[in-house]
C-alpha cells in the first residue's frame, strides 16, 4: 500500500497574535510547528505502516524552511519526504494550493491512500483536502478520528452532527482527519531525528512537476480576500446572584429592555 | 553517517521542548523542590532510546551513540536549564562524568562503558572534588594503591571520600580521580563495588532536583583496566582537556536560566496593569529590569556559539574561552534571575511563580565548574600572556579589526569595541609597568574586563557579518541595536573600571593624564542614542513576547 500524507508548516497558533490596525499575523519570533491536524493524520498513516508495511511519502508545499516538518515526518518514521517549492506557488489559495498537491501527488504516481489534516491552524478553511480529491477524481471522507486500513479498504469513523459514522471505502480515497482535545503529538527520540537524515527528501518546481502556471499563485487563485480583521473583543458580561426564580425575572427583564423579547 | 544539521538540531530541541511540555510540569518541579527530591523517573525516561535518549549526545557514533557535536549539546543544556536547572545537572553529570573516558579512554574502555551507558541507560557521576580540593584539584588525597599479583599490578585499592557529586547517590557508573603511585588519574568504579558507600543527598539552596552526594570508599578494589587509558598520572591532563567544552555547558546553563526568569517576568509585565498601563510599556521599569538581560543574553548567545563552533574545529583546548562563556553568561544569567524577582515584586518572591526557584537554581552556575572568581583568575592568566608576548599589541591590534569594521558597518558599535580594546590595552600596560598585577584583586577584575570586552566584540562582528546566532528569536536589525548597546556599556566599563583599579592602587598616577590615555570622553562621547537604543530593544520585546 503506498500511503501519501499531505502535511504543512505553520506558525504555532499559540503564540501568534494579530496586529490589530493592519490584520495580518505578527511573525516575528514566532516558532514555526507542523500543523497538528496534519501531525495526527501522519501518526494515524504510521500505525497503518506498522500494520500493513505500507510506504509512507510524505508531501508538503512551501519555502525551503519547510523541509523541517518533512524531516520530523521522516524521523517519525516517514519513508520519504517531497517539497514543492517555487515561486510560482506563492500567493495561491486553497484551490490553487490543491491543484498543485495533486499534482505532485500524480508525480509521484503511486497512492491508495491520501491523508490530509482537518484543516490548518493559521487558515482554518478545512478546503485543501477535498480540493485535491477533486483535482485528482477520487473519493474522500473529511472529519474522521479513526482510521485502519487492510487490502483494498478503509474503515473509518467521521464525527457528524451530534455523532459519528463508520463508513468503509474502497481504495484509493482521500480522507481527512480530525484530533481529540487532548491530543499530544508524538516527537521523535534524539536518534530517530539523527538518522531521519539520510532519508530522501525531494524538491520539486512547478516544472518538474508539470503543473500549468496559470493555475497556481494569485493567478490561479479564485478567492479574493477583501479583509482580514480580528473579531471584536467581546464585552465583558454582567453576573447576578439570586434565586432561579429571581434570576429568571431579572433576565427577562433585560431581555426586555434590550428588546430581545416583547 | 552526517553530522546533526541545523534542521536536526532544531528538531532534537523541539522533542526536549514537548517531552518537558508533557512530562515535566511546573508543579512537578515545585514537589520535587520542597522535597529536595530527584525526579529519577523523568531521568530515566529522557534516557529511554524511545523517548528522547537524551545521553546518546556524548557517546561517539561507533559506540552506539549520536557523537553530538558541541552546538547540539551546548543548545541541548540551554534548553533543559530553561525546563529546571536540577534536571540539566542530572543530565550534565552524565556528560561530564563520561569526560575521562572520552578524553583519556582506550578503544577498549571506550566500547566497554560506552556501550553500557548508550544501552543500558546508565546514569554516571563525575567525582574529582574533595573536602579540600575543590577549583584547587592538587590538594587531592584519595589514593589509588597497587595490588600486586605475581609481581604484576593488577588492580588498585582507592581509599578516601568525595563531596558534592552531582548525580552521587543515584549513579551507575562513577570516574573517579584520585592519587595513583604515578600520579592523578581516573578510575572508573562501579555502584555496588564492596567498600564504596554514598552518603544522603545534601540539603541544598537550590538545584534540589539535582542529587548531590558525598561518595566514601574504603579500599575499594578495581581492577587495572579500570585506569582510565591504562597510564597512571594523566588524570589532571584529562580534567583540563575538556574545560573549554564542560565550561561552555554551564555557561549554556546560565543563558538558559537566566532567559527563562526574564520571560517569565517580560510576560507578567505584558499583563499586569499599574498607574494605567501595562508594566512592559513603561520605560523606566523595562530598562532597569528587563532590557538589558536581552542584551547579554544574545551577546553571551552569540559568544557561546562563536566558541562552540571553534571547539568542533580544534576539538579541545579554548580554556580562556570556555572561562570567558561561562563566566559571562552565568553572571549574566544569575543576575538576571535577580532582577527577575524584582519585576515581579511580591508574585515574583512566592514559590507560586518560577522566578523565584529559578535564582536558587541558577546561582549554582557561578559556582560550579569553576567559580567565577578561578575564571577570571584563569582568563587574566591567558590573556596576560597574549599581551606581554605581544608587547601589548593583543588588543591593539584587535582594534584596528574593529576601526575596519567600522569603517564599513558604522551601526554594529564596532567604534565602541575599538575604543574598548585600546582602552584595555592600556590598563593592562599600565598594570605591567606598575607592577599592579601583585594585587589579586586586580587579576580578577581584569578577567572580568577582558571577557567583557571579548564578548561583546564577537557579538558586535556577528552581527556585522549580518549573522543572526541559531536560537535568537530577534531579527538581524534588533541584534545590531543590541550590539551597539552592549558596545558602548562594555567600552565604558572597561574604561572607567580600569580607571578605578589603576588610581586604586597606584596614587602616583594623573588622573587626567590617565583618563586621556584610556580615552573616557571618547567613550562617553558614544553613549549619544544609547536610551534610544533601548527603548528600539523594549519595543521589540514587547512586540516578540506579547501575550
Amino acid at each position: 500500500m503506498n500511503i501519501i500524507v499531505c502535511i504543512k508548516q505553520v506558525p504555532d497558533s499559540t503564540q501568534v497574535k494579530v496586529d490589530p490596525k493592519t490584520g495580518t499575523l505578527i511573525r516575528a519570533g514566532v516558532p514555526s510547528i507542523l500543523n497538528p491536524y496534519d501531525h495526527f493524520a501522519l501518526e494515524r498513516a504510521l500505525d497503518i505502516k506498522a500494520k500493513t508495511g505500507a510506504k509512507v511519502t510524505v508531501l508538503s508545499m512551501g519555502p525551503n524552511q519547510a523541509i523541517a516538518v518533512l524531516r520530523l515526518a521522516l524521523a517519525l518514521g516517514a519513508d520519504e519526504g517531497i517539497l514543492l517549492s517555487d515561486r510560482a506557488f506563492a500567493g495561491s489559495d486553497t484551490w490553487a494550493t490543491s491543484y498543485a498537491l495533486a499534482t505532485g501527488i500524480r508525480k509521484i504516481g503511486k497512492y491508495d491512500l491520501i491523508l490530509c489534516g482537518q484543516m490548518a491552524i493559521d487558515g482554518d478553511t478545512a478546503q485543501t483536502g477535498p480540493g485535491i480529491a477533486r483535482h485528482l477524481n477520487i473519493p474522500q471522507i473529511t472529519f474522521c478520528t479513526q482510521i485502519d486500513a487492510s487490502g483494498n479498504q478503509v474503515i473509518v469513523t467521521k464525527l457528524i452532527e451530534g455523532g459519528k459514522q463508520v463508513l468503509q471505502a474502497e481504495l484509493p480515497v482521500l480522507v481527512t482527519m480530525t484530533m481529540p482535545v487532548d491530543y499530544a503529538p508524538k516527537y521523535p527520540s534524539f536518534m530517530a531525528a539523527h538518522k531521519a537524515q539520510e532519508k530522501p527528501v525531494h524538491t520539486w518546481t512547478a516544472a518538474d512537476i508539470g503543473a500549468d502556471l496559470h493555475k497556481l499563485g494569485l493567478e490561479g487563485s479564485p478567492t479574493r480576500v477583501d479583509r482580514i480583521f480580528p473579531p471584536p473583543a467581546r464585552q465583558k458580561g454582567e453576573m447576578f446572584a439570586g434565586s432561579p426564580a429571581e434570576l429568571a425575572n431579572k433576565l427577562v427583564e433585560i431581555l426586555k429592555k434590550e428588546s430581545v423579547v416583547k | 553517517m552526517a553530522k546533526n544539521d541545523l534542521t536536526t538540531r532544531n528538531l532534537m530541541l523541539d522533542s526536549l521542548r514537548q517531552y518537558a511540555k508533557n512530562r515535566i510540569s511546573f508543579n512537578l518541579i515545585r514537589e520535587h523542590d520542597a522535597k529536595n527530591e530527584i525526579p529519577l523517573d523523568i531521568l530515566k525516561e529522557m534516557y529511554d532510546h524511545n523517548v528522547l535518549g537524551v545521553h546518546l549526545l556524548l557517546i561517539p557514533e561507533e559506540y552506539g551513540g549520536l557523537g553530538g557535536q558541541t552546538t547540539e549539546i551546548y543548545r541541548i543544556c540551554e534548553q533543559l536549564a530553561r525546563i529546571d536547572l536540577g534536571i540539566a545537572t542530572g543530565v550534565f553529570a552524565t556528560f561530564l562524568g563520561s569526560d575521562p573516558i572520552n578524553v583519556g579512554g582506550t578503544p577498549e574502555q571506550k566500547a566497554k562503558w560506552f556501550q553500557k551507558i548508550a544501552h543500558e541507560n546508565k546514569l554516571v557521576a563525575y567525582g574529582a572534588t574533595e573536602a579540600d580540593a575543590g577549583s584547587d584539584l592538587v590538594s587531592l588525597r584519595t589514593r589509588a594503591e597497587h595490588v600486586v599479583k605475581d609481581g604484576k599490578v593488577v588492580g588498585y585499592k582507592i581509599t578516601g571520600s568525595k563531596m558534592w557529586i552531582s548525580n552521587g547517590g543515584v549513579a551507575d557508573i562513577y570516574t573517579v580521580l584520585a592519587l595513583a603511585p604515578g600520579g592523578p588519574s581516573w578510575f572508573i568504579v562501579e555502584k555496588g563495588t564492596p567498600g564504596f558507600t554514598q552518603d544522603a543527598h545534601e540539603d541544598k539552596h537550590g538545584i534540589r532536583l539535582s542529587n548531590t552526594a558525598g561518595l566514601a570508599f574504603d579500599e575499594v578494589y578495581v581492577p587495572a583496566e579500570n585506569l582510565i587509558g591504562l597510564k597512571e598520572g594523566q588524570g589532571f591532563l584529562q580534567a583540563q582537556a575538556v574545560f573549554g567544552y564542560t565550561r561552555l555547558m554551564v555557561a549554556a546553563f546560565g543563558l538558559g536560566g537566566g532567559e527563562e526568569a526574564v520571560e517569565t517576568a517580560l510576560t507578567y509585565a505584558q499583563q499586569r496593569i499599574q498607574a494605567g498601563g501595562p508594566l512592559a510599556e513603561k520605560q523606566g521599569f523595562m530598562l532597569k529590569l528587563i532590557t538589558p538581560h536581552y542584551v547579554r543574553f544574545e551577546a553571551a548567545r552569540a559568544y557561546i556559539d562563536w566558541t562552540a563552533k571553534q571547539l568542533e574545529v580544534n576539538n579541545h583546548g579554548l580554556a580562556t574561552e570556555g572561562a570567558i562563556a561561562k563566566l559571562y553568561a552565568t553572571e549574566s544569567g544569575n543576575k538576571a534571575a535577580e532582577d527577575s524577582i524584582q519585576a515581579m515584586g511580591g508574585f515574583g518572591y512566592t514559590k507560586e511563580f518560577a522566578v523565584e526557584k529559578i535564582k536558587r537554581d541558577v546561582k549554582i552556575t557561578c559556582i560550579y565548574e569553576g567559580t567565577s572568581e578561578v575564571l577570571e583568575m584563569t582568563i587574566f592568566r591567558g590573556r596576560w600572556q597574549e599581551h606581554l608576548k605581544s608587547r601589548g599589541q593583543y588588543y591593539l591590534n584587535q582594534a584596528a579589526e574593529f576601526d575596519t569594521i567600522h569603517a564599513q558597518n558604522p551601526n554594529v558599535g564596532a567604534d565602541s569595541v575599538a575604543l574598548g580594546f585600546r582602552a584595555l590595552a592600556r590598563v593592562l600596560e599600565d598594570c605591567r609597568v606598575n607592577k599592579l598585577t601583585r594585587h589579586q584583586y586586580v587579576t580578577f577584575m581584569l578577567g572580568d574586563l577582558i571577557s567583557e570586552m571579548e564578548v561583546a566584540a564577537v557579538f558586535t562582528r556577528q552581527c556585522a557579518n549580518k549573522l543572526v546566532t541559531e536560537g535568537s528569536r530577534f531579527d538581524i536589525a534588533s541584534l545590531s541595536t543590541m550590539a551597539r548597546v552592549n558596545a558602548r556599556q562594555s567600552a565604558f566599563k572597561v574604561a572607567s573600571e580600569g580607571l578605578r583599579l589603576i588610581l586604586g592602587t597606584c596614587p602616583n598616577i594623573n588622573t587626567a593624564e590617565l583618563s586621556q590615555a584610556v580615552n573616557l570622553v571618547g567613550i562617553e562621547d558614544k553613549m549619544r542614542g544609547l536610551i534610544e537604543d533601548m527603548d528600539q530593544v523594549s519595543a521589540k520585546l514587547r512586540e516578540i513576547f506579547k501575550k
